[in-house]
C-alpha cells in the first residue's frame, strides 16, 4: 500500500477506535488497530516504503497517547521488521491465518509496550494491562478479521497495472 | 564511502527509522515531549474528525434513549417536581449559611480565594492506547486551557491537562496507574494519597495509622501538592484496611466521577499558575 494511503487509514482507524473506546467504556481491553496495519504492512509492502509507513502509524499511535514518548513509532517499526522475519517462515494468505499473524504480533507488541513503560516507570502498574492483554489481544484479532478485506481491496485499487486507456 | 553509503542505503535507513524513536524514548521517558507543529497539524485534523463522530453516535444513542425515556416521563416529573422544591428550600438556607459565612470572613480578616476560570469543554475522544488512561477534550489553548490545570465535573474530580494545542487538550485521568492526588478525609481532615490503579476505585495511601478514617468517608481535594484546588470531591471510602503494625494504613477510594462515561467537563485553575508549574504537571502523572 502507498505510504500516504497507510497514513490516511491509520488516522480514520485510530479516531474511530478513540470514539468506540469512550462509547463502550472499553478501560483497558482496547483494540490496537495499528498492530492490525502493520502486521499487514509487514505482509505486502517493501521493506523501505513499510518501514516509513510503520513509523508513520506509530507516530500517529504515539501522538494518540497523549504523552508521545517515540515509544509506540519504535515499537511499530520494530513489529514490522519482526513480522517480515516471520513472514517468511509462515504462509498467510486467508482471513483467518492473518488473524492469527496480527494476534502474534499484538502479543510482542503489548508485552514490549509494557515492559518498556515499567522500564521507565517502575511502581509496579503493569499488573492491570497485563490483564487486559488476552482481551485486546482477542479484540485485535476480530479487528484483523474484519479489516482484511478491506485491507486487500485498497491493496488491489493501488496496485492496478496501468494500461493503454488508464 | 559514498558508495558504501549508497550500497547500504536501505538497511542504514531503516536503522535510522527504528533508533531515532528508540534514543527519543529512552532519553525522555515517560515525560514525553511538548507538541511541536507536525503534532499540532495532525491534532487540528483529526480532532474536529472525533469531535464529529463523537457528536453523531451519541445523538443517536441519545435519541433511541429519549425515545425509551418518554415513557415514565409524567412520573419522573412528578419526583423532579418535589425534588425540586426540597432543592429550593436547600439553596435558600444555604444562602442564609453563606452570608453569615462571608461576614464570619470579614470578622476574621480571611482573604478571599481568588477562583480561577472555568472553562467548559466537552470530551471527544478517549486515548487508544491502554497505556495511559486519558481523553481528548474540546477546549485548548484559544480557551485559556493550559498543561497542568485541573479537569472537573460538578460531582467531582477528572484529572490533569498534560497536553494542550489550539482547540483541543488532552487529560489524564485520576483513574490512571501514573495519577497521584493529595488528599484530605472531610470529616476529620486526616491527609493522604489517592492513586490510580488502572481501573475501579483508586488507592488510599500515605495516610498514618492514627488518622480517624472509616468506611464511607467522603475524600477530597487537599490542595497540597500544587495542582488541584482544595476542597474537590474525589470519592468515597471502602475496604479500609487498618493494620497493626507499619506506619500507613490503606483502602480504596470509588471515585466520584465515573471517567468511563464522561460528556462535558470544566477545566479549573488558573493558567499562569498551571505554566509556571511545569514540572508540577509532571507531578501529577508520576
Amino acid at each position: 500500500m502507498k505510504f500516504l494511503v497507510t497514513v490516511g487509514i491509520a488516522l480514520a482507524l485510530l479516531t474511530l477506535e478513540s470514539v468506540v473506546v469512550k462509547q463502550a467504556g472499553l478501560v483497558l481491553g482496547r483494540i490496537d488497530v495499528t498492530v492490525v496495519l502493520v502486521a499487514f504492512l509487514a505482509l505486502r509492502a517493501t521493506l523501505l516504503e513499510g518501514a516509513f509507513s510503520a513509523f508513520a502509524v506509530g507516530y500517529l499511535l504515539d501522538l494518540m497517547s497523549g504523552q508521545p514518548t517515540g515509544l509506540f513509532t519504535f515499537l511499530a517499526v520494530f513489529t514490522f521488521l519482526v513480522g517480515r522475519l516471520v513472514a517468511t517462515f509462515v504462509d498467510v494468505r486467508g482471513g483467518l491465518s492473518f488473524a492469527l499473524f496480527a494476534m502474534g504480533a499484538d502479543v510482542g507488541h503489548g508485552l514490549l509496550a509494557t515492559f518498556f513503560t515499567w522500564l521507565t516507570v517502575k511502581d509496579g502498574g503493569t499488573g492491570p494491562v497485563l490483564a487486559g492483554l488476552p482481551v485486546q489481544v482477542a479484540l485485535t484479532g476480530a479487528a484483523a478479521l474484519a479489516l482484511f478485506p478491506l485491507l486487500r481491496r485498497f491493496e488491489a485499487a493501488q496496485d492496478r497495472p496501468a494500461g493503454l486507456l488508464r | 564511502m559514498l558508495s558504501l553509503l549508497k550500497r547500504y542505503r536501505r538497511p542504514l535507513l531503516v536503522g535510522v527509522l527504528l533508533l531515532y524513536p528508540l534514543v527519543a524514548f529512552l532519553l525522555s521517558g515517560r515525560k514525553g515531549r511538548d507538541p511541536n507543529p507536525i503534532d499540532r497539524a495532525v491534532i487540528a485534523v483529526t480532532s474536529p474528525v472525533q469531535q464529529v463522530l463523537t457528536a453523531s453516535i451519541e445523538g443517536t444513542v441519545s435519541a433511541v434513549r429519549h425515545y425509551l425515556d418518554l415513557r415514565g416521563v409524567r412520573q419522573e416529573n412528578d419526583t423532579l417536581r418535589l425534588e425540586n422544591l426540597q432543592l429550593r428550600a436547600s439553596v435558600q438556607a444555604l444562602g442564609e449559611s453563606r452570608t453569615e459565612n462571608e461576614r464570619l470572613r470579614k470578622l476574621l480578616g480571611y482573604a478571599e480565594a481568588a477562583a480561577g476560570p472555568e472553562i467548559p469543554a466537552r470530551v471527544v475522544g478517549v486515548n487508544p492506547v491502554a497505556k495511559l488512561l486519558s481523553v481528548r477534550i474540546s477546549a485548548g489553548e484559544k480557551e485559556g486551557v493550559f498543561r497542568g490545570m485541573s479537569v472537573v465535573t460538578p460531582d467531582g474530580i477528572v484529572g490533569q491537562v498534560i497536553r494542550a494545542t489550539g482547540s483541543y487538550s488532552d487529560v489524564a485521568l485520576v483513574t490512571d496507574t501514573q495519577s497521584r492526588v493529595a488528599v484530605r478525609v472531610q470529616r476529620s481532615r486526616a491527609r493522604g494519597t489517592a492513586s490510580g490503579a488502572g481501573s475501579g476505585p483508586l488507592k488510599l495511601e500515605n495516610m498514618l495509622r492514627t488518622e480517624d478514617v472509616d468506611n464511607g468517608d467522603l475524600i477530597i481535594t487537599s490542595g497540597t501538592d500544587g495542582i488541584y484546588p482544595p476542597g474537590l470531591v474525589v470519592g468515597r471510602v471502602t475496604h479500609l484496611e487498618k493494620k497493626e503494625h507499619g506506619m500507613f494504613q490503606g483502602g480504596d477510594i470509588v471515585p466520584a466521577v465515573d471517567t468511563s462515561k464522561l460528556e462535558e467537563v470544566l477545566v479549573v485553575g488558573s493558567p499562569y499558575s498551571a505554566m509556571a508549574q511545569g514540572s508540577a504537571a509532571e507531578g501529577a502523572s508520576k
